[in-house]
């Protein structure tokens, strides 16, 4: 199993990588979306700081007190500009919506689509995807309930112990517990978002059901293959974070790179649990062949060798309806 | 009989005398009394764990000092607090109060209580039935926190009173300095407690909540009777320590020419001890901490030991033979960082990382106010920046010294912060709502009175450095601490000391800073530089070799008049400096040079802690892109993540 759990990692690594040009593509528009989102704060900041020497408390180091001013005088008011930030974030969060359909659908077919047809899969999906999310947040907020509640009890125990470790531990303890079960339900709609890509599967309460079989079955397995990609992207981000922490504060080009390989980092380790689900969906799950959602043209042929898939007592699947190109 | 009764009485009043000297709660070259001594409180307390109850007897001998008969005495009950309809709760629901975030769960189990079952004076017999409880402050008549009693005759100047009263204090959970988590007790500010004759009046305030506390110095000897299992600390020395047989133990505590008196409780401290070596003989020092912090015990003891090495050498001595340290346990966050006369509590965890000076900030902080509430003693009610406000500028001065100006709070992950910086933002949260001469109980809010009595003042006190001098102003502390040491100055004094020993007159900057609300604020209005020969078409500039004028205008954009120092400097290397009185709104400079203006710059180093907006004191002909580029980047990277973050629920 650990062999088969390693197999699919470093097969939907190799996935990632085959296919590294929408990573890339992920990554430039995240970029953009953090620069147009920082853009009013900084022109705000250089309208204060360009002719002041006051900026030299925060590019020879980064004087807290000096920050907070920045923050606080109403020439500035800099926290002001964190509505664009949210505004753009949430364009990410749109175009990622959106765009999943294409990743997920280029990784199916193993092959580099072009643009056309990218956006044709990505615009094929991305009302099933819309509706897919709406209904991951019943879940989402059921794991948010237990964390509350599981958050209250390790306060109260905490509370009434004499060492207070105990607490802040049983806290930890909840926050983990939070983090693991909201780790399975994102697992469940990937493969949910993979299998309605690999079935064109339309129905997305129907596809829900099954998918959560799919992943309850072979429940073991996947997590680990999630939990270690995920565990991945959080020691990265440890690691990025304490290099950035002991860059010289004038470092200036430095500190930029390695923020941004954080956040490359993070973006690769999602997508890598994309290409992982979708490698493991073909190779264990995908019980009916998939008509393409999108009428391409003939391409070269990459020859893909699958391992036959494992019997799973899964229900027949319904092939589905002949494809239109996109029910956007 | 008579013969008899008298050697009994000589023989315990020498062995008191020799325990005593034992025991002295002074340093070891100190010698009482250092304060008038106007009361004397004789207190027998038993502690019952389960129901966080102490029951008490106290005899309190009062001294008439007033020069006048007196016949009416107010005492505090301050426990009375912390019930619905007290002023203390009313105050901190309408306007915010330090330490009360158990308000939003506070249940009735968790009230506070002092209740006193008999009164009486001796000679004049039980006066239980002449209680009366007032509100001198808001004349709310459900305030229970303070009472008064009109004996049947007036105590004649220079008399004893002696009063006897039995009371009950029910503590509630941790709250606003006082009471008990889990098996932890405070007890601060849990005995009935007369108030202080002060320029010609009773001054017993009501408990509010955003000030503290003024009372008398005295004597106390303080028997505390509980679980044999407990470990106690207390103000002043434990003199005695006696097993009763039946679980229960009595540990007895003598103190003298303090003001208040407070203790602790828990099973589960353990005790730490060290010594610090000052002028006037060793000081031991003893910290009540629990196993699961002892991370954090170096660092108290580390902290105590520097703070009072510095206030030893700058202000004057500690005279006491001891300082308790209390550590509170987690969850009572609301009991740490108080300070009570030579007892006090910090606050820490388990884990804080490095780089974070918490420990060192709160720990100074509450030793600071050993000298300034516990010794100079000034009216916390009245004049709460007398001793909150002097010992955050002492903080700052003790911390700086120990981690540098600009990291002595925070040097953490590429960022720092100094604890003048924090003293600054305080100050600018509520700058201007209330000046600091206002009677501090009555500030608008509990953000203003922080604002003002902490934070202005101190960053008014380093902007005074700019005026007379660091180490005049340490010389004027200094004489401040010797000279009013246990007697209750007053704001005018504080003030009058300064100016005398900078031998200014400094009503003009008292009058702004202290009596006024008015904001300092300098600016760079204008600074740029032009060739002489402007209207010369053939005129080509030549560094070096061109002619230029330079005009700089400095603007005072704020009420406050302050004078300052400019430096202007030229792109030959060339400096100037230029001084400014700022009375008027304000001031053109010219330069005649071959060299252009590379920048001008108000206060460079940023010493006028007053001056509320630093970004636009200077002014640089070169554009400066590292900040921007800095929090650009940040910005840009915390989006991003955001973004991505977002992304991971779609």
């Amino acid at each position: 199993m650990a062999d088969e759990q390693k197999g699919v990692v470093a097969a939907g690594f190799s996935l990632l990588w085959r296919r590294q040009g929408v990573l890339w593509w992920v990554f430039v528009v995240n970029a953009l979306c953090g620069a147009l989102g920082a853009a009013p704060a900084a022109i705000r900041t250089a309208h204060a700081l360009h002719h002041s020497l006051a900026g030299q408390k925060l590019s020879n180091g980064f004087d807290l007190g000096m920050f907070v001013e920045l923050l606080r005088l109403p020439d500035v008011e800099l926290m002001r500009y964190s509505t664009t930030s949210y505004i753009f974030a949430f364009v990410f969060f749109v175009f990622m919506l959106f765009v999943t359909g294409g990743i997920l659908e280029t990784y199916r077919q193993d092959r580099r689509l072009n643009t056309g047809d990218f956006f044709a899969a990505s615009g094929a999906f991305f009302w099933r995807f819309v509706r897919l999310m709406l209904l991951s947040i019943i879940p989402f907020v059921i794991v948010g309930m237990i964390y509350q509640a599981l958050s209250k009890a390790a306060d109260k125990i905490g509370d009434r112990a004499i060492a207070d470790q105990v607490g802040i531990f049983l806290g930890w303890g909840a926050m983990l517990i939070f983090l693991l079960l909201a780790l399975w339900v994102r697992l469940w709609f990937d493969i949910a978002q993979v299998r309605a890509v690999a079935q064109n599967q339309r129905g997305m309460w129907r596809n829900l059901w099954k998918s959560w079989r799919i992943t309850w079955h072979d429940s073991r397995h996947l997590f680990r293959i999630y939990f270690c990609i995920s565990l991945v992207a959080w020691v990265t981000l440890v690691i990025g974070l304490v290099i950035w922490a002991h860059l010289p504060p004038t470092a200036l080009p430095l500190t930029f790179l390695i923020l941004e390989l954080i956040v490359f980092a993070q973006l690769l380790t999602r997508l890598w649990q994309l290409a992982s689900a979708t490698t493991w969906y073909q190779r264990h799950a995908e019980m009916v062949p998939a008509e393409p959602v999108i009428d391409t043209t003939p391409h070269p042929v990459e020859i893909v060798e699958t391992t036959p898939s494992p019997a799973l007592d899964l229900p027949p699947e319904d092939p589905g309806p002949v494809l239109p190109a996109a029910d956007a | 009989m008579k013969r008899q009764l008298l050697l009994r009485l000589c023989l315990t009043v020498l062995l008191w005398s020799a325990a005593a000297a034992a025991q002295s709660p002074f340093a070891p070259e100190v010698k009482g009394p250092l304060s008038q001594r106007v009361v004397a409180y004789q207190i027998d307390a038993k502690y019952d764990p389960p129901t966080h109850t102490v029951e008490g007897t106290e005899t309190l001998t009062y001294h008439n000092l007033t020069g006048q008969p007196l016949d009416t005495f107010p005492f505090h009950l301050y426990l009375n607090a912390f019930q619905p309809k007290a002023t203390w709760i009313h105050e901190a629901h309408r306007d915010g109060s330090f330490r009360t975030s158990s308000l939003a769960t506070w249940k009735p189990e968790d009230y506070g209580a002092n209740e006193v079952t008999s009164f009486e004076v001796v000679g004049m017999g039980d006066l239980t039935k002449q209680m009366k409880f007032i509100s001198p402050d808001d004349g709310n008549p459900d305030d229970k926190t303070v009472f008064q009693v009109k004996l049947p005759q007036p105590v004649a100047p220079g008399q004893d009173v002696v009063f006897k009263i039995k009371f009950k204090a029910t503590f509630p959970e941790v709250i606003a300095r006082t009471g008990y988590k889990r098996t932890f007790l405070l007890a601060g500010q849990w005995f009935p407690k007369v108030g202080l004759w002060w320029h010609g009046q009773w001054n017993c305030h009501q408990f509010h909540a955003l000030t503290e506390f003024f009372a008398d110095f005295g004597t106390f000897d303080v028997n505390i009777t509980l679980p044999k299992d407990y470990v106690i600390g207390a103000s002043g020395v434990q003199v005695s320590d006696q097993d009763n047989g039946n679980g229960t133990k009595t540990v007895g505590f003598h103190a003298e020419d303090i003001h208040d008196f407070a203790w602790t409780a828990d099973p589960n401290f353990k005790v730490i001890n060290d010594t610090f070596d000052g002028s006037v003989g060793q000081v031991r020092i003893r910290l009540l901490s629990y196993d699961s912090h002892q991370r954090s015990w170096q660092p108290y003891m580390f902290c105590v030991k520097e703070s009072m090495k510095r206030f030893d050498q700058w202000y004057g001595p500690y005279p006491y033979a001891q300082v308790t340290v209390v550590d509170p346990p987690h969850g009572a966050g609301e009991a740490g960082g108080m300070e009570y006369p030579t007892f006090f509590t910090g606050d820490s965890g388990w884990f804080i990382p490095k780089g974070f000076h918490f420990i060192d900030l709160v720990t100074e902080h509450e030793f600071g106010h050993q000298y300034w509430y516990g010794m100079v003693a000034t009216n916390e009610f009245e004049n709460a920046w007398l001793d909150e406000g002097i010992n955050s500028y002492t903080e700052v001065k003790v911390l700086d010294s120990m981690y540098g100006e600009d990291a002595s709070i925070l040097n953490w992950l590429g960022a720092q912060l100094g604890e003048r910086g924090e003293q600054r933002f305080n100050y600018l949260s509520a700058p201007d709502f209330d000046p600091l001469y206002r009677l501090s109980y009555r500030d608008m809010s509990m953000g203003s009175y922080g604002a003002i009595s902490y934070g202005k003042t101190a960053s008014l006190l380093l902007t005074l450095e700019t005026i007379i001098g660091e180490q005049t102003l340490k010389n004027a502390l200094h004489t401040y601490f010797m000279r009013y040491r246990f007697t209750h100055p007053t704001s005018e004094d504080f003030m009058r000391t300064v100016n005398e020993v900078a031998g200014q007159d400094l009503s003009w900057y008292w009058d702004q800073a202290v009596y006024g609300t008015q904001m300092l604020d300098y600016e760079v209005q204008r600074a740029d530089s032009t060739p002489v020969r402007w209207f010369d078409e053939n005129l080509k500039e030549k560094k070096g070799e061109t002619e230029y004028e330079t005009q700089v205008i400095l603007h005072r954009k704020g009420d406050f008049i302050f004078p300052v120092e400019a430096v202007v400097k030229f792109d030959n290397g060339e400096t100037t400096y230029v001084r400014w009185d700022g009375k008027e709104r304000w001031a053109r400079y010219v330069y005649r040079k071959k060299a252009q203006l590379e920048s001008v710059a108000i206060d460079p180093d940023y010493r006028v802690r007053l001056d509320s907006d630093f970004l636009n004191n200077s002014h640089v002909t070169e554009s400066q892109h590292g900040a921007v580029h800095k929090i650009a980047t940040y910005w840009m990277f915390l989006t991003q993540f955001f973004a991505q973050m977002l992304s991971w629920l779609a």
